[in-house]
């Protein structure tokens, strides 16, 4: 039975709980606009670091150099394009 | 009757109801055809479920020139109608959709299915392949880029063309200014193209990642199949933002949602900006495989390595990023701050710099080199001063301010084309011209091919030059008509003459196929350029195998460095060969998906729902499907290779 | 066929690295997907004409079941993954069909949430805001109901057939998926609900 539970995965998924607590604090707690969504921003991408490399093995096979410029360029050009956007369309709208 | 009301022309006119007949002609006569001659099982068992990616490429590459076709002639006829004043050939509506399907037809099922149908039959043959990554989901790829072809096509003869423009600006695009079902065919016809395009990326880049022959390193990959693998990376990050801006379109069209309206908190300008997060790397997604061409014909016939490997690859992977990082500049105008336009003005201006070290290093290529003037490398040479203007007039457009004075005039117009066709469309014709012995086993006739060349040349240069001129003077681009006292006269007459000179071009270039098929020779040998790369290391026609023995190489001139450095290519031995098996499945999916867009198109749900069952059942038969592909038998290719000359190399 | 003794199954043969590899580029794109959504959201998100904002619509319970339901789920295609590893063909079967029960959840929870927004005079014509917010929500169910259904082939498949390179490559790249889905369901969490009701 124990061999089914490996502690590493146990242990991500407590971890990944814990994650959704704090980022719950922005909810449940008072705090600014910037605070909220520091917490908010890193809560969220090690929940998604946590999830790549823990549960998906992202960098368990021969392949990993390739599967990790994917991921790296993937999200390089998604926050262009977020960041891009709303600068164009939202913060430098005249 | 009122069901088939929805399927009536909104604009009706003689020359529609002309091509309708035509079309309805043609297909009959396909169908006797096949028919009388009894073609359908051939048709059926080698081509229609044929996973061969050759065979999927060669009818990708027919299908670009069909569609060459129809573009050009919508081309023709929008040159007809601005070829002087007050001209009555087309009325402002059909003037609108003929620009429109012109705009679609040839960047996505001319120029697109051009690049891809090149990269399928060469990529593998040039890694020393036997296919691709994922066969069947390659001949899925082409049929849903075939559908989406198909639907686009029919609109003009069933309940009428999209005519926003290619771009598809809302609120233009909206209910409100375009009623008819027209965008929504372009909303379908291009997701279901589009998702075909985007595993079409998926499926090379798993192939040129894990399927090289043994010794080739990434570094020593030829240029084509570098170009593919950036154009690849290209593909899978640019067109899932075509999807969603599809999707969001949709739903304003056929769901009422106030996405891109002008009110209840809607942006029309936010289409713009999801099109042009795709657009403009799009525009790379064509240029870079035809630079790749350009790499690898140039160094061909001037008989020497290509010079720079290393900034040919650096400037490409840099233009990838790059391409993602200037798509505000196709609408400097729209209003936003000058922050933002200076941002992008220069990261703009900054894509000049690879594109600038390319361009040296093809002319340091040629510098001393033995250089052989054949079709393809008439093209390639025509190339650079043509696209260094057409790379040029970009700079100035680049600039934000100055935009403003050439933002939608002609002068964009001639900017873009002299960049897409010396760009894209010489290097699809060199490259077609370059690889056709392969294909087929057999050269075109160089003698046709050279004034097909000049008339191309001329006619490109008589045709968009004075579009300068006229967008400078303030010819607005998309304008059906101008009056006399403009003055644009003359030069659209000018322009008029070189686009009839193109037109002979392309028709020459038609006549060049059935006059080689005819005359040519066929004893041709397999390396009929003296060339470099892994593709003339086997048979012209390819065998359905493409290599008896998996080649081992050495360097990024694999064949050459053979025949020169007596380089030993072939050291197995010959032994059975794994294939993929044929399968009907994507051409059935396809048809489904077509049905699914169709009757979208027209909200016919209950078709529509039917179609969506089918083809998730379809996936489900796949998925259970236990297919482990054929082998051939050592002896079976043994007999192959003695029939192309003995010798079991 | 070759196959490679020293890798775990999934991996066993060439084809099927390419699978896993060619996945991982589709993951790829799909980030690139929703990032596009994510995009689309920020900008309408204050853009709500004369609809509701998120603040006043968004509700914590609903959604904070769907994270920890799908959190969970999560964690249990990871540990079908590992018992898969140890060849453990039942306790494969077991917590495939917990992650599947799972994910159904999620959707009904989902369902219930879109059925509320209806009655609260909520749709997707209401305003940009509501209509991106929809499409958004709407994309990522649209991915956990087309995995249910993936899913319940693949445990048809091992049921059939066993863990065999095929059927241990299809389900590592499920998990894959799954996994993904999770990831993409924290961003909705974080920058969509939370953002909206902080």
């Amino acid at each position: 039975m124990k061999e089914l539970f490996p502690i590493k995965q146990v242990n991500g998924f407590i971890f990944s709980l814990l994650l959704t607590v704090i980022a719950l604090s922005v909810y449940f707690m008072d705090m600014s606009f910037k605070v909220g969504m520091t917490i908010l921003l890193i809560t969220a991408f090690i929940q998604a670091i946590v999830q790549f490399v823990l549960f998906m093995h992202a960098g368990e096979s021969e392949d990993k150099r390739t599967i990790f410029t994917t991921l790296y360029y993937s999200a390089l050009i998604a926050l262009v394009t977020i960041f891009g956007s709303l600068l164009t369309m939202v913060w430098d709208m005249m | 009757m009122e069901f088939f009301e929805r399927f009536a022309l909104p604009h009706p006119d003689p020359m529609i109801y002309a091509s309708m007949v035509a079309i309805v002609v043609v297909s009959i006569a396909i169908v006797a055809g096949l028919t009388y001659f009894k073609k359908w099982g051939y048709l059926w068992n080698e081509w229609l479920t044929t996973t061969d990616h050759k065979r999927i490429g060669i009818m990708y590459l027919i299908s670009a020139l069909l569609m060459l076709f129809r573009g050009g002639a919508d081309a023709v006829m929008m040159r007809i109608q601005l070829s002087s004043p007050e001209m009555e050939f087309l009325n402002a509506q059909h003037y609108n959709e003929v620009f429109t399907t012109h705009g679609v037809v040839m960047i996505f099922f001319m120029a697109m299915p051009f690049v891809i149908g090149l990269m399928n039959y060469i990529v593998p043959l040039q890694i020393g392949a036997r296919d691709v990554a994922f066969p069947r989901l390659n001949a899925l790829s082409f049929w849903m880029f075939f559908a989406g072809a198909m639907l686009f096509n029919i609109s003009f003869v069933v309940g009428g063309s999209p005519d926003a423009g290619w771009t598809n600006y809302f609120p233009l695009a909206g209910n409100e200014f375009s009623p008819t079902v027209g965008v929504n065919y372009y909303m379908w016809a291009l997701q279901i193209s589009g998702l075909g395009t985007l595993m079409t990326g998926i499926n090379f880049l798993v192939t040129i990642f894990k399927m090289r022959a043994p010794g080739m390193k990434l570094m020593k990959m030829p240029m084509f199949t570098w170009s593919a693998l950036i154009t690849n990376v290209i593909i899978i990050f640019a067109f899932p933002v075509l999807t969603v801006a599809l999707l969001m379109g949709t739903l304003d069209r056929q769901f009422g949602t106030a996405l891109f309206t002008t009110g209840s908190g809607g942006m029309d300008m936010y289409w713009a900006n999801l099109f042009w997060v795709w657009g403009h790397p799009e525009v790379y997604i064509l240029i870079l495989p035809a630079f790749g061409i350009y790499s690898e014909i140039i160094s061909t016939f001037s008989q020497r390595n290509l010079y720079g490997y290393k900034s040919m690859v650096g400037s490409m992977v840099l233009i990838s990023l790059l391409s993602f990082f200037v798509w505000v500049h196709h609408f400097f105008t729209m209003g936003q701050g000058a922050l933002t336009n200076s941002i992008f003005s220069i990261t703009t201006m900054a894509i000049a710099i690879p594109t600038g070290i390319k361009i040296f290093n093809w002319l340091l290529t040629m510098w001393k080199g033995k250089i052989r003037f054949t079709v393809p490398m008439l093209y390639s040479v025509a190339f650079i001063p043509l696209f260094t203007v057409g790379g040029v007039t970009g700079v100035m457009l680049a600039m934000a301010s100055a935009d403003y004075q050439y933002h939608n005039t002609m002068f964009l117009v001639a900017h873009f084309h002299n960049t897409i066709i010396p760009g894209v469309v010489y290097a699809m014709l060199a490259g077609l011209t370059y690889w056709w012995p392969k294909m087929f086993g057999f050269k075109l006739n160089e003698r046709i091919g050279k004034w097909a060349f000049w008339f191309n040349v001329i006619g490109f240069v008589l045709a968009f030059f004075p579009m300068y001129l006229t967008g400078l003077d303030g010819q607005a681009r998309r304008m059906y008509t101008y009056s006399e006292s403009t003055g644009f006269g003359p030069m659209n007459m000018i322009a008029f003459v070189g686009a009839g000179l193109f037109a002979i071009a392309f028709i020459l270039i038609a006549y060049n196929v059935f006059y080689s098929f005819k005359h040519s020779p066929r004893n041709i040998g397999d390396d009929p350029w003296n060339g470099r790369s892994l593709e003339w290391a086997t048979h012209n026609p390819v065998p359905a195998y493409n290599f008896a023995i998996e080649p081992e190489v050495e360097s990024s001139q694999a064949f050459w460095d053979h025949k020169q450095k007596k380089h030993n290519l072939f050291k197995g031995k010959i032994s059975k060969i794994h294939m993929p098996n044929n399968s009907g499945i994507p051409i059935i999916m396809a048809g489904i998906l077509f049905v699914f867009g169709f009757s979208f198109v027209f909200s016919i749900w209950p078709a529509v729902i039917i179609a969506a069952v089918a083809f998730f059942a379809c996936m489900i038969y796949s998925s259970f499907e236990n297919d482990q592909g054929r082998y051939i038998s050592e002896q079976e290719i043994k007999e192959t290779e003695a029939k192309f000359g003995g010798d079991s190399k | 066929m070759n196959i490679d003794q020293t890798k775990p199954l999934e991996y066993g043969t060439h084809k099927n690295e390419m699978n896993i590899l060619g996945f991982w580029i589709f993951l790829g794109a799909e980030i690139m997907l929703f990032a596009t959504l994510f995009t689309s959201y920020f900008i309408y998100e204050n853009r709500i004409g004369s609809g509701p904002s998120g603040a006043e619509i968004f509700e914590i319970t609903p959604v904070l079941i769907e994270t920890i339901v799908l959190l969970t789920s999560s964690f249990t295609i990871g540990l079908a993954i590992n018992a898969m590893r140890l060849n453990r063909t039942k306790a494969t079967l077991w917590f495939l069909a917990i992650t599947l029960v799972l994910g159904a959840t999620f959707l009904s929870v989902e369902i219930y949430e879109f059925i509320h927004y209806y009655h609260i005079g909520v749709t997707l014509q209401t305003s940009g805001f509501t209509g991106i917010l929809l499409t958004t929500l709407g994309t990522h169910g649209a991915h956990v109901t087309f995995g249910l259904f993936w899913g319940i082939a693949i445990f048809l498949q091992i049921k059939k057939r066993g863990l065999t390179l095929e059927t241990a490559n299809k389900s590592f790249i499920y998990s894959l998926y799954w996994h993904f889905l999770d990831v993409m369901w924290i961003f909705i969490f974080s920058f969509i609900y939370l953002k909206g009701m902080m």
